[in-house]
């Protein structure tokens, strides 16, 4: 089979296994050599870098598979750090893609060039490199050690917690602005990937219980507000879905516009999601066992990451302006 | 029965989008824009003559096979198509039941001479058709209908009374859901006719709605001879004809819908904006909701074209379609009561240009309530996406 005949519906089962694999693993680093050996960091990164030089939609069943087994690990940023760096710095996407560099992003504030503290770094503590964003637009790739040390943070993530970086220097590979921007828009479906696998697990979850829990002589989901709260879930789930086909589709004419609104959409649908089973649960959803709250806390953290509440200001702002990118798209096609 | 008829795939037509809105731009009537303050509604002989204007220009019918009138184009032509109508402020079909429900179920189950008969003049806009489905006592229960029909020498004889019939004082023809037994055949025994409107014992009778329009009406069957040759399908194939019909309406019908919604939403923007008296309306205290609106938007193009692409590859419809029709519905009905509540702060001194804002928003908040009640209320697709999707009946 050549890579011209894969679709990304092929990586659903191996990436499904390799998370069960994961969960099972001791340590980030470890849970990174899993997902090399099966080549999902590079997936993304050109064949110069050890990568399989993929289109972003087959990084969508991997990360979905993520979200829904709750992978610790920054496999999101590992594969947007091998695609970005290739062409800049082979050898550092190489071990991005190869798992033998484990790497996360600091995905809250800017390095101004003396000194300062970035944050909602997805396990920097068990990362060897960090990329860090600069007020100028850029972004480096710097080492644990002198001049760069992490801080636990206050965070709501149980399986990828944040940490702060306290920086008073920055020095290492660089990334210029536009491979920046690229990388945090690209961030955005990716994103919204994580939470669809987190989303479909919550509403599995919640009508596989639905079935069993039995109150009143008769099995929850026998009970119409239950049958109608989780088809609501199934809508959620499916607008998150087709919205991520919609953006990456070559038909779509606002790829970028898309992309935005398939994150901000997952961000809140998402959220629905999680809230709903854990409520179809009763009590037992309210428990630390019950999973249920892992998938919510990384919804909303992923929310946070991605500043989806800015995002809904960008949104604004090219409405006021009166931009219509759609019109203007056809305008050049036509 | 497979959707082919609707899925049709004849070539993709580069440029179709850029066609289609050169040609809108030029030809919409200043009296027809929706975005303009206009002192009557326009007729339905003026719709007609727009409509099939729009006919000849290729804007309509793209994916009908040529030898009925249309264009034999993919449905991605009609999705290109879709977009542009809806991205321009034009009134709603006055035949889009005879466009996207009657049409294909008779490229579906018609004869070569009902198709020949009946397909050209929808488009052409020499019929304009009514759906009669509901009764009095069968709404979302449709399999509850009681309408009869009974063969006999002459032909088929209808008893019964339909009702919430849209456009029928309008139409000249009827796509009629009865019975040929009784009420507890329940969905067998369905049978589809195409009934002449004008033929004797037919009464029709406007409705007056909440929007103050008479649009809807009851339709009452006294003794109604339907010949033969307006049979669709075979007697038993009403109930799947139905369902078809219904898919349909849910899932692919005004394809233009999320265009139209953001043409609403940047025609409220843009007026709201440009007064200095509304300019903090849109750009401060409502600023965060309105992009939310858009997001939905976006949402909904992501569910019709992820659906013509899974048309396009071969799929079926079926439940699905309840997903978009509940998406859209909502939606709409989000974007509409955000939209009545900020043309209620509009000064009592008003611009041309707000009026006509205000009185669209108003007009549509007002419509929108129906649209989380026909093709299936709200509550009967959250039931069939439980039911048919999620299958939380089995032990149940
Ligand atoms: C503007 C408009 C245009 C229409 N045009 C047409 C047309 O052209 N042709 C046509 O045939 N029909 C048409 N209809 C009719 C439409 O299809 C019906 O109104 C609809 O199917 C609901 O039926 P009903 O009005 O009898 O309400 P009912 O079925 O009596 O429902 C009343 C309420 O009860 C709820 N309900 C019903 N059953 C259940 C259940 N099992 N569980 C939970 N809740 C339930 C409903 O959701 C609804 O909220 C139109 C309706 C409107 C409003």
């Amino acid at each position: 089979m050549t890579d011209h005949d894969l679709t990304p519906d092929d990586f659903t089962d191996t990436a499904r296994a390799v998370m069960n694999a994961c969960a099972g693993a001791g340590g980030t680093a470890a849970r990174m050599s899993l997902l090399a050996e099966a080549g999902l960091p590079g997936i993304l990164a050109p064949e110069a870098a050890g990568g399989m030089d993929l289109p972003l939609g087959f990084a969508v069943p991997v990360l979905a598979a993520a979200g829904r087994g709750f992978l610790a690990a920054p496999l999101l940023e590992t594969m947007l750090l091998a695609r970005a760096f290739a062409g800049v710095d082979d050898a550092v996407a190489a071990d991005l893609a190869a798992g033998t560099t484990c790497a996360t992003i600091a995905w809250s504030g800017a390095f101004d060039g003396t000194t300062g503290l970035v944050g909602a770094a997805p396990l920097a503590a068990e990362s060897d490199r960090v990329l860090v964003f600069r007020t100028d637009g850029t972004a480096v790739l710097v080492s644990k050690g002198e001049g760069v040390e992490v801080e636990a943070a206050a965070t709501l993530e149980v399986d990828r917690p944040e940490d702060n970086i306290r920086l008073s220097k920055a020095a290492g590979p660089e990334l210029p602005a536009e491979r920046v921007a690229q990388l945090k828009a690209e961030a955005q479906v990716l994103r919204a990937a994580l939470i669809l696998g987190a989303a479909e697990d919550c509403l599995d979850r919640a009508s596989a219980y639905a079935q069993e829990r039995v109150q009143f002589g008769k099995p929850l989901s026998a009970y119409q507000a239950i049958q109608h709260s989780l088809a609501r879930d199934c809508l959620a789930v499916e607008t998150i879905r087709n919205s991520i086909a919609r953006s990456l589709s070559p038909h779509c004419a606002t790829p970028a516009a898309a992309a935005r609104a398939t994150f901000v959409g997952a961000a809140r649908l998402g959220s629905r999601v999680a809230e709903s089973a854990i409520q179809v649960h009763g009590g037992m959803g309210f428990t630390w066992d019950v999973p249920l709250h892992r998938h919510l806390r990384m919804v909303k953290t992923l929310a946070a990451q991605g500043g989806a509440a800015d995002l809904l200001e960008a949104v604004a702002a090219e409405l006021m302006a009166g931009e219509d990118s759609e019109a203007e798209e056809m305008k050049r096609a036509g | 029965m497979t959707q082919t008829a609707l899925a049709e795939t004849g070539p993709e037509t580069p440029n179709v989008a850029a066609h289609a809105r050169a040609w809108l731009d030029a030809n919409l009537p200043g009296t027809l824009r929706e975005d303009r303050l206009q002192d009557r509604a326009p007729t339905v002989p003026e719709l007609c003559e727009w409509e099939a204007k729009l006919h000849r220009a290729g804007l309509v019918g793209a994916t009908w096979p040529e030898r009925y009138g249309g264009g034999g184009r993919s449905l991605r032509d009609h999705l290109d198509i879709s977009r542009e109508i809806g991205r321009t402020p034009m009134p709603e079909s006055v035949n889009s039941i005879g466009k996207e429900l009657a049409g294909p179920i008779i490229m579906a189950v018609g004869t070569d001479a009902q198709k020949d008969a009946y397909l050209p003049a929808i488009l052409e806009m020499r019929d304009i058709w009514c759906q009669g489905f509901s009764e009095p006592n069968a709404g979302s229960d449709l399999a509850g209908l009681r309408t009869r029909a009974v063969q006999t020498s002459e032909g088929w004889v209808i008893n019964g009374q339909k009702i919430w019939t849209s456009g029928a004082s309008k139409s000249s023809r009827c796509l009629l859901l009865c019975r040929t037994g009784s009420v507890e055949d329940r969905h067998r025994g369905l049978v589809l006719f195409a009934v002449k409107t004008d033929t004797p014992g037919v009464d029709i009778r406007e409705i007056r709605s909440i929007d103050g329009a008479r649009h809807f009406c009851e339709v009452f069957f006294n003794n109604v001879v339907v010949p033969e040759a307006d049979l669709l399908g075979s007697p038993d194939e009403g109930w799947a004809a139905a369902t078809r019909v219904l898919s349909i309406e849910r899932a692919t019908n005004r394809m233009h819908r999320a265009w139209r919604f953001e043409n609403q939403l940047r025609h409220l923007v843009r007026a709201c904006a440009a007064d200095p008296a509304t300019r903090r309306l849109v750009e401060t205290d409502y600023r965060r909701q309105i992009a939310a609106v858009s997001v939905d938007i976006d949402l909904l193009k992501g569910h019709v074209e992820t659906l013509v692409g899974s048309l396009i590859d071969g799929n079926e419809i079926g439940p699905r379609g309840s997903l978009p029709k509940l998406f859209w519905s909502e939606a709409h009905q989000n974007f509409a009561a955000l939209a009545l509540e900020i043309v209620s702060q509009f000064p009592v001194t008003m611009s041309d240009d707000l009026k006509a804002v205000k009185q669209r928003m108003e007009d549509i908040y007002l419509k929108a309530r129906a649209e989380t009640i026909y093709a299936g209320t709200t509550e009967i697709q959250l039931g069939i996406i439980a039911k048919r999707i999620l299958r939380l009946n089995r032990g149940a």
